[in-house]
């Protein structure tokens, strides 16, 4: 079983990490030759399911990858962790991510080199006539070539007490890179090891995408910032106690089952017409913010006959007036589940959200600039509680 | 009796609050010692593993500092040279809390004045703080104090084998990189590289694969230190909350952070020093004891060791005959001239001239500590069957490939220190002291 790659956007990995872990601890990532799988199925809350091209955050030449289980590695890994990690290597001049194993715990091992420029304090102050910046050693070559051969030395001579400092240094940086310089490039390499469990892939084949009825309204959902924002203000306003308390307390375990039945519920709307509707009623208030304008994508055409094309319920709901409750489907959602879902948002992806009617609001989550939809997408599935 | 009062500039304030702040992620008391050219203020924490100590000047530090000692009337915490106390860190800093962002106002602080009680006629025990400040007000704070005797952290700079200095910034950034749950960390170099590893020894269940700790390492080039005189693959543990103490405080005050060391399980002095200001953090060092046997042993019986300085590396004793061993014990009596300075009348970081030029055994322990060493012989028993995870809590390195080594040769070691231990002591050595050396996993070993 191998896995090996380097990553092309470390950044855009980090991200959706750090999307994923706001909704589980762990997350079944299931590396295939070509897409790469993220899931979260938590215990109580939303799903999501998540396909990416290698080459959405994976360097397609270098990404090599081979199990006896028909070229697909099924790991599960903690999310929180893997984020983490990354986050070392998002200003990072290169990443490689591998799978390995370390006693019997098996890693993904993350190795980051990064550059960052030193300002040439390190010279001391020698002023040997000194030419212009060398270029920085190519990575691998330079350190450990240049100084392995005079490093021992050093170490033996090296009397207890302190010599003066400037000889070694002096030393070192003529033998390594010529006279001493300004500044140089500083190259730091970082290696993250996460444990992970390696699955059968038996122990996969019973899960599945949940499945539910044709959704009777699709609509792109507004900036989600701005959603995100207005759904917290809500979820704030009617929590119990009108306050942070309820909020802290429930963040520290969000995955208790008392903490979220007792979260507000926000309902949440939309019309085949563009209009998108975010409410909270509670014994005290009740208020809502609409938006209007929105677009209602519509279906590929070429996947559907004319016949079934007619016959799906968002084009019943498309035939009903706009100004008709009727067309009109609602759910009822978690606001702290919710506010986790959004937390995509920083991913500024475009949000397809599909409406079944008291039912479930799926969330199809297109990052930007892979607009080949079919290839990378972030599904999510949040169920509708009852009235 | 003893008198002390001193007063400071407002940079000064600055820089005790920074002190203060630092001392106080140490421990929860400062201890105050007032000598008469400098004050020091330290902190050894409640594992005995880590101490830190700030030396003011006392000429350049304070705007004026007074200190005497009255002979005929000696109170507790009063010796003949220097004043000792201890007071609540939390307490202290609360006095100058805010005072750094009042630099403009007009009642910000233009002095500050302390001063101690130790008055058998007035108030016993009372430290006075009084903050002047601009519009003629003045502000008051009484906190008592506790006269105690005061333990030091020694640590001979002149035996420190392996040495380096960098500037704290690029630690920092090695530091950020590791996980909220990293506990400890490793540092050796090799290939022109030095690496930083973080680990957590907690034990973990061995099914709860993904409870266990990121590791992460970073290789920094060695070119980023000012200077690196320390041995390739020599690693060394040093717990990393302490060492993200020192550095924070080094950063603040920019000043270029100097790590000396001899091998691991022995203690591990980071230092720097400012106008007025020395600092100095004396870490527990966790490792694998012996590394590159051999040639460490050969050295240890070299008749020239004494005369070159180099500290006896703790495990030469294991491979070499008991006899020889026995040859090289100093006389009791001397052995017990060296522990006397660590109960309190010898200045923490240096050792007298005479005492560093006296011929040191190769076994020599300047372990403060004694009852803190012997506290490991309970967690001993199951040593020799004991289990893999077992070992890894011990060993106090979660990283199996670091340390596989030195968790295989670990058992038959203590095997036989622990035979020869039994011979020494018919050779007249005192266990006790034994025990705690062969161990050594203390931080004053």
């Amino acid at each position: 079983m191998r896995f090996r790659t380097k990553l092309t956007n470390a950044e855009t990995f980090s991200k959706l990490t750090a999307s994923l872990s706001s909704l589980g601890k762990t997350c079944w990532m299931r590396l295939e030759p070509g897409n790469i799988r993220f899931t979260i199925i938590p215990d109580q809350g939303t799903q999501v399911w998540a396909q990416l091209p290698i080459d959405a955050i994976f360097d397609e030449s270098s990404y090599i990858l081979e199990s006896n289980s028909g070229g697909i590695i099924n790991l599960e890994v903690p999310i929180g962790a893997l984020h983490r990690a990354l986050r070392s290597a998002v200003d990072a001049k290169s990443a490689q991510l591998r799978l390995t194993q370390k006693g019997r715990i098996p890693l993904l091992a993350l190795t980051i080199r990064t550059l960052s420029w030193a300002p040439g304090s390190n010279a001391l102050g020698i002023t040997t006539a000194a030419p212009a910046p060398a270029p920085a050693p190519a990575p691998g070559t330079g350190p450990g070539s240049g100084s392995s051969s005079h490093d021992p030395p050093t170490i033996t001579n090296g009397p207890t007490q302190a010599p003066p400092p400037s000889t070694t240094t002096t030393t070192t940086t003529d033998t390594t890179t010529g006279p001493a310089r300004p500044g140089r490039e500083r190259e730091t390499v970082i290696t993250q090891e996460i444990p992970v469990k390696v699955f059968h892939e038996s122990a996969v084949e019973g899960l599945h995408e949940p499945r539910c009825r044709d959704p009777d309204v699709h609509i792109i959902l507004p900036s989600l910032g701005q959603l995100k924002s207005i759904s917290e203000r809500f979820t704030k306003l009617a929590s119990p106690g009108h306050g942070f308390a309820s909020d802290a307390a429930a963040a520290t375990k969000p995955t208790a089952t008392g903490a979220s039945a007792a979260a507000p519920k926000l309902e949440l709307s939309a019309n085949m017409h563009g209009s998108l509707r975010l409410a909270i009623a509670t014994d005290a208030l009740r208020i809502s913010s609409v938006w209007s304008g929105l677009v209602n994508p519509s279906l590929d055409p070429g996947q559907l006959s004319q016949g079934e094309m007619e016959r799906l319920p968002s084009e019943r709901m498309r035939a009903v007036p706009g100004d008709d409750e009727a067309g009109w489907a609602r759910v009822r959602i978690d606001g702290r589940d919710w506010g986790k879902v959004l937390s995509v948002g920083r991913l500024s992806p475009r949000v397809v959200a599909s409406f079944v009617h008291e039912t479930a609001l799926i969330l199809y989550v297109y990052l930007p600039g892979t607009f080949n939809e079919e290839d990378s997408c972030l599904t999510y599935y949040i169920n509708s509680y009852a009235a | 009796m003893a008198s002390l009062s001193f007063s400071l500039s407002p940079e000064a304030i600055y820089q005790l609050h920074d002190a203060l702040m630092c001392l106080g992620k140490f421990g929860d008391n400062v201890s105050f010692e007032a000598e008469f050219d400098l004050l020091r203020l330290s902190v050894l924490n409640s594992t005995k593993t880590a101490y830190a100590a700030f030396a003011f000047d006392a000429d350049k530090f304070f705007e004026s500092y007074s200190f005497g000692v009255d002979r005929r009337n000696m109170s507790a915490g009063v010796q003949s040279h220097k004043f000792c106390c201890q007071v609540l860190i939390k307490a202290l800093v609360s006095v100058f809390k805010g005072r750094a962002s009042g630099r403009n106002k007009d009642t910000s602080v233009e002095r500050c004045e302390f001063e101690l009680q130790d008055n058998p006629d007035e108030t016993e025990c009372l430290l006075v703080i009084r903050l002047i400040c601009g519009l003629g007000v003045i502000k008051l704070y009484k906190l008592t104090y506790e006269p105690v005797y005061i333990q030091h952290a020694t640590f001979d700079r002149s035996r420190a084998t392996n040495e380096w200095s960098i500037e704290p910034k690029f630690l920092k950034e090695v530091t950020d990189h590791f996980g909220p749950s990293a506990e400890q960390l490793d540092i050796y170099s090799e290939h022109g590289k030095t690496v930083f590893t973080s680990f957590t020894t907690k034990i973990a269940d061995g099914k709860e694969i993904l409870r266990q700790p990121v590791h992460t390492s970073v290789a920094i080039d060695k070119r980023d230190f000012e200077y690196y005189l320390a041995e390739d693959n020599r690693h060394i543990a040093i717990n990393l909350k302490d060492f993200k103490a020192v550095l924070a405080h080094a950063d603040i005050v920019h000043a270029r952070l100097t790590a000396r060391f001899t091998t691991p399980c022995r203690p591990l002095q980071f230092a720097y020093e400012l106008e007025g200001v020395k600092s100095e953090f004396t870490l527990m060092t966790r490792g694998e004891a012996v590394e590159d046997d051999g040639p460490s042993s050969s050295r240890a019986a070299a008749p020239q060791l004494s005369a070159r300085q180099t500290p006896a590396p703790v495990q030469v004793s294991q491979q070499r005959p008991p006899a020889t061993d026995a040859s090289r014990m100093p006389p009791p009596s001397s052995r017990s001239r060296s522990l006397r300075p660590l109960t309190g009348t010898s200045v923490g970081a240096s050792q007298t001239p005479a005492e560093s030029q006296r011929p040191q055994p190769p076994v020599e322990f300047d372990s403060l500590f004694v009852p803190a060493d012997d506290d490991r012989q309970w967690d001993v028993p199951n040593d020799e069957e004991a289990p893999a995870e077992d070992e890894l809590g011990w060993d106090a390195t979660g990283d199996k490939d670091t340390f596989t080594a030195s968790l295989r040769t670990r058992v038959p070691n203590e095997e036989s220190e622990a035979a020869e231990m039994d011979q020494e002591e018919e050779t007249g050595i005192p266990p006790t002291q034994r025990i705690s050396q062969l161990h050594g996993l203390g931080l004053f070993d």
